[in-house]
């Protein structure tokens, strides 16, 4: 107890008195938050919309109304006459100029009225399939709402939709407990992949493989400190991502935090192990960006639904640390959700942290065993 | 003629690492298909759960169209009332339909229909209620139809450029970009560790070549393997994913040459202004990840505020998405991206400029 | 003879740590001087410093009284420079280590050829067409000297070229550098290895950052009544390291 205590404090040290590291650790994480957390989202706030209105009618200025009153669509209006409406709309998207073109024909009140249902060509830029989809959606909302005016479809057929934990629908929601996600891991990983390798590059290794300590002590002594540091600074970022981005908080605190320590061991094991096999700093901080980056952003959920993918996909999905604690931060911190609930994620993060750890300590014993 | 040199020592390198040749040519095109297979996945299979409160005959049909569509798996249909809340926190479910006798004045005997989702993935369960109020409409306009009623207006909608919305087309020439990126980027940062290491960096820097022949010393050897796994990148969502490819691949050979320039600028920069391996890699790390984040692959430019827009304007990944999708998708001709060739030749200069400026900061060390 | 470089005050820190502590002394023309010191005694980062390596905290380097600071340019064409690793690429086979060196350092087509044709009798055949990677230590060192000197150096920086080589070798190299003196360069060689001092012309002692000894091997060795180098050099490091002890200077390094 007391040799591993000493291995603790020494690793302390090394970080504390690091000035670049520690800006590293606790600058880079709020940096880039607060970057991304402004950034990326999925939220389409002005659709640029072109109008290209035949009819000139009283029904089409209502329809036009119901579009310009909505915010998520910049309407701009195209002129009443066009020779060829559709030739117009292509030129317009393929220019970029606009995401979509709204075409009124001629006969759109006589129809309605008369010879229902009169059509509304839309012409919509599918170039980005998700926005595309998005507009989509939306144009179906606008265009429902003019249609139940006229029929009382509410008579006939009634849909409540309602949407829990975010009423407005504002992907921050989804994405800044994601991002604390991927920038834990990454900090985390990248924190104790140097640990080993730095020893080893500086020759101090070493004077560790004769100690009398255990390799178990020494991996596990390497670890302890950066829990520490890790889960300050996952506070700092939980901290700006409740009281700057205002993502609501409904759970229960402990449940948060004890998770949080379990992923950021398993960031850390990982970390550990690319370590105890990495021959130099930099294939480790290599191999260690490789691992996580693209599959933490890619395979957890992060941005593309788990329930959608390929079978294989989904379980490689389940290899990756952040996808169980995506599913816990979004349930626990925005939604509310209790303990119960996560028992096996929490379960599955803590066997893959314990099988590292130990597969890092058989392969340190392993190097030390060659050293002599 | 120096220059000659300093690039065939390169690719001798290169091609004496017998364990990189994979890694350069074969793994990119298996992280390619993996990848395309995850963004390909257009929203589907969204799980719900169904709570059937009505012996209602149509609450039944529509009940059985939720089943058969591939849009939404159902996890479970009930007839006891349950904490809507409660299922949505535990996260098995992204929704819950409940079905409930019709209202009394229901002309033609409608179930009262409440749907409740998962707000938190904002864009699943925007989709996921655009897709039911699809379900309900079609089910809605036969049964009108039938009993001789008909919709006052109905929206005819004609997609461009893609018109089956496979994610697909847009998303996999971009991964192929991310890879592009993420390969030249290890590759360069991995050459210039290297030679810090084998002390060689340092007879080239008392040597008579200048900071620039350094620099497409470099820059030259990188963008030729990058050219290649780009060309074995496209061929692969092009084979495999048949993504069309509207436009002339030659402009896109141009936009990667310079969009490589671009980058490689920005990896000489970071070596020169970080003085150790380990911030070098901390800052590329940055930088990878800001780039690819903010490219506009995932998520709309347009979402990033004006205050952060200078990021993306100094993103060269931004651009060549964006004259990808131009290429691809619109197969639109330089008049419509020449704008973005340009910026990313401006970024490229500035950088370049700015390194060699601080060159003698990669000596003093 | 005339001082070819002169050191003057040169001082290099790396944040709180002084490698080198404003250290004076000066190179002839056509001399071998020997550069001794244990490791970590601040040889390397000096050298560095005059070659241009590193930069100058404080103090000056003057090649045939040009500031060395300010005239790279002209200091690149006189000076050779062999690293303590050799700094060969080691994927690369001798011959081709040659030509690349030869062509970043503007040798025309036809000299590389020559320079590739006058490696030929110094090494075994088979040698020349191996990766440096998979050649024994005492060919690297060859090769590495012989692209060193292939643009025909004035002055010849020499860092540690002897260590990890066995002592026959050592020996040979130290002939070829006789032979380089004879046809009037200037060299500085850097070593631990007490048993090489003998060839130096003078020899500096550095430890710590500072110089403690200087002159030339006999007349150091009459002067301190020693007569072995090693106990010299024993001498002089510990004495050293009492008076710091006794002044209280606490500069410590790892």
């Amino acid at each position: 107890m007391q040799r591993l205590k000493a291995v603790i404090i020494k690793e302390f040290f090394h970080i504390l008195r690091d000035p670049a590291s520690l800006t590293i650790v606790f600058l880079m994480p709020v940096l880039m938050v607060s970057i991304y957390g402004y950034s990326i989202s999925f939220d389409l706030k002005s659709i640029d919309a072109g109008i290209i209105d035949l009819s000139g009618g009283d029904l089409a200025g209502q329809l036009i109304k119901k579009f310009a009153n909505n915010q998520y669509f910049r309407i701009r209006s195209l002129g009443l006459s066009q020779s060829n409406p559709i030739e117009t709309a292509e030129r317009l998207l393929k220019s970029g100029e606009l995401k979509e073109v709204i075409i009124i024909p001629p006969d759109f009140s006589r129809k309605i009225l008369h010879h229902p249902p009169a059509e509304i060509g839309i012409v919509i830029d599918g170039s980005d399939s998700n926005v595309a989809n998005l507009i989509h959606q939306y144009n179906e909302m606008v265009i429902m709402n003019f249609v139940s005016e006229f029929q009382n479809l509410k008579d006939i057929l009634t849909i409540n939709t309602s949407i829990l934990f975010n009423p407005e629908v504002k992907s921050t929601f989804f994405f800044i407990p994601g991002i604390i996600a991927i920038i834990l891991l990454m900090i985390s990983a990248l924190l104790t992949s140097l640990s080993i390798s730095r020893e080893r590059e500086s020759g101090s290794i070493d004077l560790i493989f004769i100690s009398p300590l255990k390799s178990h002590e020494i991996i596990i002594g390497k670890t302890i400190p950066y829990i520490f540091v890790a889960l300050l600074d996952g506070i700092l970022i939980f901290l700006f991502a409740r009281f700057w981005f205002h993502i609501p908080f409904k759970g229960n605190l402990l449940v948060l935090l004890i998770f949080s320590l379990l992923y950021i061991l398993s960031g850390l094991s990982l970390g550990i192990l690319i370590s105890s096999i990495a021959p130099s700093q930099k294939t480790a901080m290599l191999a260690t960006l490789l691992i996580t980056l693209l599959p933490s952003i890619l395979l957890s959920g992060f941005i593309f639904s788990l329930d959608s993918m390929a079978p294989v996909l989904r379980s490689i999905s389940y290899l990756i640390p952040a996808t169980y604690f995506l599913k816990i931060i979004r349930g626990v911190a925005v939604k509310g959700a209790e303990l119960k609930y996560f028992l096996v994620d929490g379960l599955i993060m803590i066997v893959f942290s314990a099988l590292l750890i130990t597969l890092s300590s058989i392969r340190f014993s392993h190097s030390r065993e060659k050293s002599k | 003629m120096r220059l000659f040199y300093l690039i065939k020592k390169e690719f001798i390198e290169i091609f004496r690492q017998k364990e990189l040749l994979p890694l350069i040519f074969i793994a990119p095109i298996i992280q390619i298909i993996m990848l395309g297979y995850v963004v390909k996945t257009d929203i589907k299979n969204i799980p719900v759960e169904i709570i059937n409160l009505t012996s209602n005959k149509i609450a039944a049909r529509i009940i059985n169209r939720i089943n058969s569509t591939p849009l939404f798996r159902v996890k479970a249909i009930s007839d006891q009332n349950k904490d809507t809340v409660e299922l949505l926190k535990r996260g098995q479910v992204k929704a819950v339909i409940i079905f409930k006798d019709p209202p009394r004045q229901n002309p033609l005997n409608y179930p009262e229909i409440q749907i409740s989702l998962d707000g938190i993935d904002s864009n699943t369960s925007l989709i996921a209620a655009g897709y039911f109020n699809g379900i309900i409409k079609k089910f809605l306009l036969d049964n009108l139809k039938k009993a001789g009623m008909h919709q006052p207006a109905m929206s005819k909608t004609l997609i461009r450029f893609n018109p089956t919305l496979e994610s697909i087309n847009y998303m996999g020439p971009g991964i192929v970009a991310l890879l592009l990126t993420i390969i030249s980027l290890f590759f360069t940062s991995i050459s210039i560790v290297r030679e810090k290491e084998q002390q060689t960096m340092d007879t080239l820097l008392i040597s008579r070549l200048t900071p620039i022949e350094i620099y497409l010393g470099k820059a030259i050897p990188t963008s030729i393997i990058g050219l290649i796994n780009m060309s074995l990148g496209i061929a692969a969502v092009m084979i495999w994913f048949r993504v069309p490819v509207r436009g002339n691949l030659l402009y896109l050979l141009l936009a990667s040459i310079i969009f490589l320039s671009a980058l490689l600028a920005y990896a000489l920069l970071i070596s020169v202004i970080t003085s150790t391996q380990q911030q070098a890699l901390f800052f590329a790390w940055f930088t990878m990840l800001t780039f690819m984040l903010l490219s506009g692959l995932f998520t709309p430019i347009e979402n990033i505020p004006p205050g952060l827009r200078i990021l993306a304007d100094i993103n060269p990944i931004r651009y060549l998405i964006k004259i990808i999708r131009e290429i691809f998708l619109k197969g639109n001709g330089i008049e419509y991206f020449y704008k973005e060739l340009l910026y990313l030749l401006a970024i490229a200069s500035v950088t370049v400029t700015v390194s060699v400026i601080n060159f003698k900061r990669l000596i003093s060390k | 003879m005339p001082a070819l470089i002169e050191i003057k005050d040169l001082t290099k820190k790396f944040g709180h740590f002084t490698a080198v502590n404003a250290i004076n002394f000066s190179i002839r023309q056509g001399e071998i001087l020997g550069f001794l010191g244990p490791n970590g005694a601040g040889k390397t980062t000096t050298i560095k410093m005059i070659n241009g390596l590193l930069k100058i905290s404080s103090g000056q380097v003057l090649i045939k009284g040009l500031d060395a600071r300010k005239n790279r340019r002209e200091i690149k064409k006189i000076t050779g420079y062999m690293s303590q690793k050799f700094s060969l690429y080691p994927l690369l086979t001798s011959l081709e280590n040659i030509e690349f060196f030869g062509g970043i350092s503007g040798l025309s087509r036809h000299n590389i050829q020559k320079k590739k044709e006058e490696i030929q009798p110094l090494i075994p055949r088979p040698i020349l067409t191996q990766k440096i990677v998979d050649i024994p230590p005492g060919m690297k060192q060859k090769i590495a000297l012989f692209v060193c000197l292939m643009t025909d150096p004035e002055i010849i920086l020499l860092d540690e070229p002897t260590s990890g080589v066995d002592p026959e070798v050592r020996r040979n190299f130290w002939m070829e550098i006789y032979q380089l003196k004879k046809s009037g360069k200037t060299i500085l060689v850097s070593t631990h290895n007490l048993d090489e001092v003998e060839y130096a012309d003078r020899i500096i002692i550095i430890h710590r950052g500072n110089i403690i000894l200087e002159g030339e091997p006999s007349e150091l060795q009459a002067r301190q009544g020693k007569d072995s180098i090693e106990a010299l050099f024993k001498d002089a490091i510990i004495n050293y390291d009492n008076q710091l002890s006794r002044t209280g200077g606490a500069e410590c390094s790892d």
